[in-house]
């Protein structure tokens, strides 16, 4: 365990070593700090309404300012960062706990199972993400599950095409012949020789997935459908915020600022990792185009 | 070459198949009645009863489906509940102002992106290059909408040259309003296409610079700028035209984001109203037909792929 230990430990050490993969790591870690901390941290609740300090600026009591309710849009902001990571964990979650076992069987055994998973994988891809995701709404109703669940599935299929890639390449390869040929089972050859060499690309998908579900998950708020209010969450902000544009601008300026920054970070991070990965020569870290595809 | 588009169609039919019984499948997995979620709250009985009837939904299951899938084949999506048209026509007036932006959108996103793209791969590494391939992230790092709501603030609201809500005025009855309405949606969306052409065109150049023909050519002599304008770009051209090609087909119902930033009447605002108001065949006629209009474009790229790369082996 302690040579796969020192291996992450050094794999982390070169993407730190890239000045922009660095600064997004810091300004994640900062949020995610702020977000476990804010009921200790924070002067305000995001929740407590002030109808006497309404839809104000920046000042040193609201350093955000305050929203049409008079709530304290620092608070919101911070708490808009909870909801965010934790439907980008779970999404992420979702489509890699069904991507990568489709895209592993369709790799190893090819033929009709290919033929089928891949269709279905196809089918997902039939539509841009965010159209799937707002259909899947439209029969689930608007809840948190809902948006969980439909950001998860327009991932599985960038995770099940990575997969099978990286599983097309392993399969020939010696070691794994050679568990077939000593008489191993498919499952056992699957899981214990050609998935410990695949997590590279997965692991690089994970990263790039997450700021994709997190810029999904916006949007379908932004539009209206995603998580219900009161939750505090960025993309509804946003939408609340343009309705006040004239009279307070920075409203609809900082939950964005704040969300493009946190997509920034984990794609620099992302692309930082796959660069490190293929320099290792471990794996052809490659990105799926159709992964960044979005409104 | 004929036999290839008939193979790719052949192999498209299961995907549409399977995916409009989804869309079909939709109404009876919505949870309770759909039919009372559709009519609202106040609806009586008699009301939903009659609904039902209406919508077909009182038959066998098989019998719904086939009747579905018949219709739908002849583009006949059936009535929206709102206000009783036909979805087809409600889908047909929404498309110019969707083609309009998504071609404005493409234009723009080729005009910052291809020079961006070319500039980074002549010297790659260099100041230049790192330069904008920052852009490329940043443009596609900022959420449409965020940007969407800057230019709002800065061109409407601080500088009041453009109008903050955009309406759709057809180019071709009037330029210059069609001009002022048009540009910060399609500004929005070129903005971010225009990082994903930079990416893959300059990815694309770079390998092309690599090969052979590019030395051979360099050591005869011939001037770098033919090199490059000649030979480089018509190579490295064509994998571009497909991703061209994606984007445009993404436009089709990919500009939901947009259109509601600008309350642009587009066909994704068609289908968030639709979402909305839980009109069910309006919902389901736009997204088979955003499917099937992403599906055949698809298909249409890869087709002229294969034409105009006559490496593609399509035996």
């Amino acid at each position: 365990m302690s040579a796969s230990w020192q291996r992450s430990a050094e794999v982390l050490g070169r993407v730190c070593q890239r000045k922009g993969a660095l600064l997004g790591l810091l300004f994640l870690a900062g949020l995610m700090l702020m977000t476990s901390l804010a009921r200790w941290i924070l002067p305000f609740d995001p929740l407590t309404q002030d109808f006497g300090a309404t839809l104000q600026g920046p000042s040193s009591v609201h350093w955000f300012g305050t929203d049409e309710l008079g709530r304290d849009m620092l608070a919101r902001v911070v708490y808009g960062a909870r909801t965010s990571l934790v439907t980008a964990a779970g999404a992420v979650t979702i489509a890699a706990l069904v991507g990568v076992p489709i895209g592993l069987v369709a790799g190893f055994f090819g033929g009709w199972r290919d033929t089928l998973l891949m269709r279905f994988v196809d089918v997902l891809l039939s539509l841009p993400g965010i159209l799937f995701a707002m259909a899947l709404i439209a029969v689930l109703g608007r809840s948190q599950t809902a948006a969980l669940v439909a950001v998860g599935i327009t991932g599985i299929p960038s995770f099940a095409r990575i997969t099978r890639a990286q599983v097309l390449s392993l399969r020939k390869r010696d070691f794994v012949t050679a568990v077939e040929a000593l008489g191993g089972s498919a499952s056992y050859n699957m899981y214990t020789t050609v998935l410990p060499n695949s997590w590279s690309p997965i692991l690089v998908q994970v990263v790039i997935l997450s700021s994709v579900a997190i810029l999904i998950e916006a949007s379908l708020a932004f539009l209206g459908v995603g998580i219900p209010p009161p939750t505090p969450s960025w993309g509804e902000m946003l939408r609340t915020g343009k309705s006040y544009l004239y009279d307070a601008p920075t409203y609809a300026i900082l939950p964005g600022l704040v969300l493009t920054l946190t997509i920034l970070s984990l794609d620099t991070i992302g692309r930082a990792l796959a660069s490190v990965l293929a320099d290792r020569h471990e794996s052809a870290a490659s990105i799926d185009p159709a992964a960044g595809s979005r409104p | 070459m004929t036999g290839y588009i008939l193979r790719r169609i052949l192999q498209l039919l299961p995907v549409l198949l399977i995916a409009s019984t989804g869309i079909w499948a939709m109404i009876y997995a919505v949870p309770g009645n759909p039919v009372a979620a559709m009519v609202g709250e106040n609806a009586t009985p008699e009301h939903i009863e009659a609904l039902t009837i209406r919508l077909g939904l009182d038959k066998p299951i098989h019998v719904q489906y086939w009747s579905w899938l018949t219709h739908a084949l002849q583009g006949d999506f059936g009535l929206s509940i709102q206000n009783r048209e036909p979805v087809l026509d409600l889908i047909a007036q929404r498309i110019p102002a969707t083609i309009q932006l998504g071609l404005a959108a493409t234009l723009i996103g080729l005009l910052l992106g291809v020079p961006v793209a070319v500039v980074s791969a002549l010297k790659p590494g260099g100041w230049l290059d790192r330069t904008l391939s920052g852009w490329s992230a940043l443009a596609l790092g900022v959420p449409t909408f965020w940007l969407g709501i800057l230019l709002i603030l800065l061109f409407a609201v601080n500088l009041r040259w453009l109008p903050s809500a955009s309406a759709y005025v057809s180019i071709l009855d009037s330029p210059w309003q069609a001009l002022r309405n048009t540009l910060l949606p399609a500004l929005t969306l070129g903005v971010y296409v225009s990082g994903i052409f930079a990416r893959f065109l300059r990815a694309s150049l770079l390998g092309e610079l690599k090969a052979d023909y590019v030395r051979t050519a360099r050591s005869k002599g011939l001037p770098e700028r033919d090199v490059i304008g000649r030979h480089v770009m018509r190579n490295a051209l064509l994998p571009f035209v497909t991703i061209v090609g994606l984007m445009m087909a993404t436009f089709i119902g990919g500009t939901v984001v947009t259109e509601a930033v600008f309350t642009y009447p587009g066909l994704g605002r068609l289908l968030i109203q639709a979402i909305g108001t839980r009109d069910y065949p309006l919902i389901q006629g736009c997204i088979l037909f955003i499917l099937v209009v992403f599906v055949l474009i698809n298909l249409a790229v890869d087709v002229l792929y294969a034409y105009i790369d006559p490496r593609i082996d399509y035996g």
